[in-house]
């Protein structure tokens, strides 16, 4: 591959690479700047496109962590994502062991929920879910959010779970076996240790959704102190004369959680979808 | 590499194809005690993932279909019993003029997404999967969009398209597309442009991460092949690049044109299906009809609708994905 490639070949690769990321970067780059400049410099029919050397200042970071409950919402979306996503994993682990291993029934129902799960509209769902949690008293509880987001990312997880967990020979858990491992054993001692990319790519794909959701966050946690980033973000939109620093510069910190985690555990997902489910 | 590679690029139409345990024909009462036991175990494994789809997939569907059947005002949705049983919700749905333009908005904004997406993820896939230097540090850049909530998403976006001081028609103004500025996302004109853009942003990973695990999987030898052979870099796109990613893309397809059909992240935010419902689609008016005017039975009777379009779509896509590609 590369020994055939010459030189100038790959470094007018790297060129095209960068143009393409460049202009695909835009968004966060703009984001950053309108971070970093006051309003008053952003606010006029030619804007700087860098940040000029004069006005560049925190200011937006410090005021809107003073004025906005930020840190209060991040702690909530970090609760439900943490919670979804340690709940996905685990539930998705046993359905994907089971589906991979025992032929059942349950596993083309399975394959169909996948498909059905993704076809039912989310605003659809949100009406029956809020009128069962409204019934048990759990509206504005951060675990209704948790329960919705990981039953939403449940039918997936599972299925990219069968196909980590095919990927293991039989033979080594029959083996286990053999040397005096319950079913139960052979699976937590032997399959479960080969199965940490998998874990990684479940958990990571559970916490990015969870941690975007705003859906079902809105709909159920009406109470502002219950808010998660998301849902705290859209209410700057909407409102009359926007602060675009301020909300920049929250949306920014609310990407920093998912962007490292998604940086450390992005190889797993991407072994994950040539394993995984979406693989032919 | 810890997993070998167990693709097969010319394998046609997808089918599970997994190793089996051979099952024991014998009838002895200790292998059929340990079937039992492994039926146990099999059930037991999937009991919470059935849990979790039946508790808050299954019956919050029930009580939907159960709701889009009631007619009279609805009090107290606990107890819809005392609202008597009717079709009117749905002659009232499927007789609104509105609902043609509420599917093709549906359809425009989601084929506005996928078709663009598709092939930008293509496009990088294929780049990505080259060898040049730096692309371990480009690879995760290109992704990243994906891991970015949203709702933060278009607040990037409903700033660089606001009317009086975006960037977008600050650049635009600059080289000269445009003469005044455009308001994106309050002109009934371009709104949906507006709000197709961000989504986008927000999808195109997801297909190349798709495609370039597809990718990766392929022998370098077939290319070598291929060169040894004379072929063009066109040729060896179609008959070694397609042929290996084309199951993974049209499922990454119909995955994401489902997303996108329901998806609520962006409009609701950028415009809550306005101007004058340029951007309503039948996810929003969903939303709208429920939490906005509080039509429960009109809302639920929407919604299923909607899944059947979904469903008629999906079926129809299911055969023109397959005649094209298979």
């Amino acid at each position: 591959m590369s020994t055939t490639l010459s030189r100038t070949r790959r470094w007018s690769l790297l060129a095209l690479a960068i143009a393409v990321t460049s202009v695909l970067m835009f968004p966060i780059y703009w984001m950053i700047m309108t971070s970093v400049v006051p309003s008053e410099r952003l606010l006029v029919s030619d804007p700087p496109l860098v940040p000029p050397a004069d006005a560049t200042s925190f200011s937006a970071y410090t005021s809107v962590l003073r004025d906005v409950p930020v840190l209060e919402w991040m702690r909530n979306s970090a609760l439900t994502t943490v919670g979804a996503a340690v709940i996905s994993t685990v539930v998705s682990t046993l359905g994907g062991y089971s589906l991979s291993r025992f032929r059942s029934k349950g596993q083309q129902a399975m394959g169909f929920t996948l498909l059905f799960s993704r076809m039912l509209p989310g605003t659809l769902l949100i009406i029956p879910t809020f009128v069962l949690f409204a019934n048990f008293g759990m509206v504005n509880n951060l675990w209704s959010v948790t329960l919705v987001n990981t039953a939403a990312t449940v039918p997936f997880t599972t299925w990219l779970m069968k196909g980590f967990v095919d990927a293991v020979p039989v033979e080594i858990e029959q083996a286990a076996m053999i040397d005096g491992c319950g079913r139960a054993g052979a699976l937590w001692r032997v399959i479960v240790p080969l199965l940490k990319p998998g874990i990684a790519a479940t958990f990571t794909y559970a916490s990015i959704l969870t941690w975007g959701d705003f859906l079902f966050a809105r709909t159920l946690m009406g109470n502002p102190d219950g808010w998660t980033v998301t849902v705290g973000i859209a209410s700057f939109i909407g409102e009359f004369s926007v602060d675009w620093s301020g909300l920049m510069a929250v949306g920014l910190i609310s990407m920093v959680p998912m962007v490292v985690l998604f940086l450390f555990l992005e190889p797993f997902l991407t072994k994950g979808m040539a394993t995984g489910s979406v693989k032919g | 590499m810890t997993t070998e590679p167990q693709h097969t690029p010319r394998r046609g139409v997808a089918g599970p194809a997994t190793p089996r345990p051979p099952a024991a024909p014998e009838r002895s009462p200790a292998l059929r005690r340990e079937h039992r036991r492994r039926s146990v175990f099999a059930y037991l494994t999937l009991s919470p993932t059935l849990a979790i789809v039946g508790l808050l997939m299954a019956y919050p569907l029930y009580v939907a279909i159960d709701l889009s059947l009631r007619g009279g005002q609805i009090s107290d949705l606990l107890n819809l019993e005392q609202n008597p049983l009717t079709l009117d919700n749905y002659g009232d749905v499927l007789t609104d003029p509105g609902l043609v333009s509420d599917i093709v908005r549906s359809i425009v904004y989601t084929l506005g997404v996928v078709i663009p997406a598709f092939a930008l993820g293509l496009g990088l896939a294929v780049l990505l999967n080259k060898a040049f230097p730096g692309r371990r540090i480009i690879r995760p850049l290109v992704l990243l969009p994906w891991a970015v909530p949203g709702v933060v998403v278009s607040a990037a976006f409903a700033w660089m398209f606001d009317a009086s001081y975006g960037v977008v028609n600050y650049l635009l103004r600059t080289v000269g597309v445009i003469d005044g500025n455009v308001a994106w996302l309050v002109d009934s004109d371009t709104a949906m442009f507006a709000v197709i853009l961000p989504t986008i942003w927000k999808y195109y990973p997801f297909f190349v991460l798709v495609l370039l695990a597809q990718l990766q999987s392929v022998p370098k030898e077939l290319y070598e092949a291929a060169r040894v052979d004379g072929a063009s870099p066109l040729r060896q796109f179609t008959h070694v690049t397609w042929p290996a990613v084309r199951t993974a893309a049209s499922l990454a397809i119909v995955i994401t044109g489902i997303g996108v059909f329901r998806e609520f992240d962006f409009i609701f935010p950028l415009t809550g299906g306005g101007p004058n419902d340029a951007t309503q689609t039948l996810a929003i008016r969903i939303y709208n009809e429920a939490f906005q005017f509080f039509e429960m039975g009109t809302a639920a009777a929407l919604g299923i609708v909607t899944m059947a379009i979904c469903g008629a779509l999906l079926k129809a896509a299911g055969r023109s994905v397959r005649r094209e590609f298979g």
